[in-house]
């Protein structure tokens, strides 16, 4: 489903971030990208959704080269994957239910659709009772459920989350990734770039581990050291 | 997929709105200048064109007047017309006499007592009689004049009275083209300062709502939705900024035509500017929105990443 091939990417001032990255995910996959601050794991996850393109190789979805993808497709390809980050990236002023609906609203839903769709993600990350709240009168683990909420209303076959549990307690965390692995169980693939020890020992499931923008151990079943 | 369109058209309408009232002062300021320098260019353009009918309701009412002298028999003055007919360029050539020319002159002063008894004091028609000569292009008359000048029968006038004419027809010509000419350069200078100021207005909103374009992109929103609420926001400036300078205008029409009025009669810039209202209006709105959505689409262009 996801093929990275020779992939390299280089910053400007010869920053290189990732190097010869050789990856295939397949359909319905839980992969935990693991390793340190800078070791490239968010740069891995932006190539996927066309935040980046790579400076060599390529990157295949459905075998599809992103890179022939034309600029203006690009908006209804980013519907294909649903990204959850570190610092939730919320609208302030919006409630929980206008931060979710928002991206429904973006793709030209009617109310109606609206109306029916967002009150049922909401329940499905346990946020029912919290549609009209602020997000600064939520928890950091309730935010990251809105975030997520808003990552899977448009039922992508992909959800990248990058450092989703970076600032939440382990309780909250472990919420989030109980939820990740229950959205893996219906089907959707999961990318998780995370340097959460406990989390990936936990999960047991597949583990990349990144060093100086290189691939340097890849495990079915893992273990934070594999 | 029409109505999804429309949504989209809606919702986009509703987010340039919030925009353009997010931020009143600012939005404020935008459009005062907007409204300055659409003001400042439509009336340079209605004066222009004013100015233009005045000079060429004068350009139609050129001719060369031959006053012959009064020993001039009548076989003369066909034999003189006869001439000055001949000359290229020369539409007509009308006999006035003397008689007609004491009628047309009375009736101009509109039986004026005090000029009928000076008339009657002086006994007899003190007018001479005259050829009115009319080219078939204003261009033409210096031409015609300086044949006139050359032509046998120079001895049979008493004067001509076309050099004074071309003067005051020149004086006018060069007044209206530099008032023409400052006008666009003012105007000129107006447009580029208010552009920069709109598109600087647009580039704040768009900075405040930074991160609402980073989501926008992430849950896949098309460029052209992210794009509109600018291109509204640009719109709106220009909209607004059309009505008060239309508003303006016709204060100003009114103001020149009343100083105007004194010196020439027959244009009004003010009659002018209602019996076009219409057509002035739409052109003006549609050069302030012009300028609204040029500033946008810079601010797009320039700093709005997708």
């Amino acid at each position: 489903m996801i093929r990275y091939e020779n992939v390299g990417k280089i910053f400007s001032g010869d920053f290189v971030a990732l190097e010869d990255v050789n990856l295939q995910i397949e359909k319905g996959e839980f992969v935990s990208v693991i390793g340190h601050s800078g070791a490239g794991k968010s740069t891995l996850l932006k190539l996927l959704y066309a935040e980046e393109q790579p400076t060599s190789g390529q990157v295949l979805f459905d075998g599809r080269d992103l890179a022939t993808i034309k600029k203006r497709h690009l908006p209804y390809y980013r519907r294909n994957i649903g990204t959850v980050f570190q610092d939730f990236k919320l609208l302030s002023e919006k409630t929980v239910f206008r931060n979710v609906s928002y991206a429904l609203e973006v793709i030209g839903k009617t109310s109606q659709e609206i109306n029916e769709e967002v009150p049922e993600i909401l329940d499905i990350v346990g946020l029912a009772d919290k549609m009209e709240k602020y997000p600064n009168q939520l928890s950091g683990g309730e935010r990251q459920k809105v975030s997520l909420a808003r990552a899977l209303i448009h039922r992508p076959a992909v959800i990248v989350a990058d450092e989703p549990t970076g600032n939440l307690d382990p309780n909250s965390s472990w919420d989030i990734i109980k939820l990740l692995v229950k959205i893996n169980d219906l089907g959707t693939t999961v990318i998780l770039a995370t340097h959460d020890r406990e989390v990936v020992d936990k999960l047991n499931k597949r583990v990349v581990v990144l060093e100086k923008g290189k691939i340097v151990s890849d495990c079915k079943k893992g273990k934070y050291v594999c | 997929m029409l109505k999804e369109k429309f949504l989209k058209l809606g919702r986009t309408f509703k987010e340039g709105l919030n925009n353009f009232f997010y931020n009143f002062w600012l939005s404020f300021a935008t459009v005062s200048i907007l409204a300055l320098s659409l003001y400042v260019v439509s009336a340079t353009a209605l004066l222009g064109i004013t100015g233009n009918s005045i000079v060429n309701n004068i350009k139609n009412n050129i001719n060369i007047s031959i006053y012959l002298n009064p020993d001039v028999s009548t076989e003369d003055v066909d034999l003189i017309r006869q001439e000055i007919t001949n000359i290229s360029d020369v539409a007509s050539v009308d006999f006035v006499s003397n008689d007609q020319a004491l009628d047309n002159f009375i009736n101009n002063t509109g039986d004026d007592p005090v000029i009928l008894d000076a008339i009657k004091e002086i006994g007899d028609n003190p007018l001479f009689s005259s050829l009115v000569v009319t080219a078939k292009d204003s261009a033409k008359y210096d031409g015609i004049a300086s044949s006139i000048e050359k032509s046998s029968f120079t001895d049979k006038i008493n004067s001509v009275n076309y050099t004074r004419n071309k003067e005051d027809i020149d004086k006018i010509n060069v007044a209206v083209e530099d008032a023409g000419k400052a006008g666009i350069i003012l105007g000129g200078i107006f447009i580029l300062i208010s552009v920069l100021i709109t598109f600087n207005t647009i580039r704040l909103s768009m900075y405040s709502r930074k991160q609402e374009f980073e989501i926008m992109r992430l849950v896949g929103a098309s460029n052209m939705y992210i794009q509109m609420p600018m291109i509204f926001e640009g719109i709106l400036y220009g909209f607004f900024g059309s009505l008060i300078a239309l508003a303006l205008l016709p204060l100003t029409t009114k103001f020149v035509s009343s100083l105007a009025g004194r010196i020439i009669s027959q244009e009004s810039l003010h009659a002018f500017y209602f019996q076009y209202l219409w057509m002035i209006s739409g052109a003006v709105l549609a050069f302030g929105i012009l300028l609204g959505v040029i500033s946008s689409f810079i601010a797009i262009r320039r700093y709005l990443k997708i």
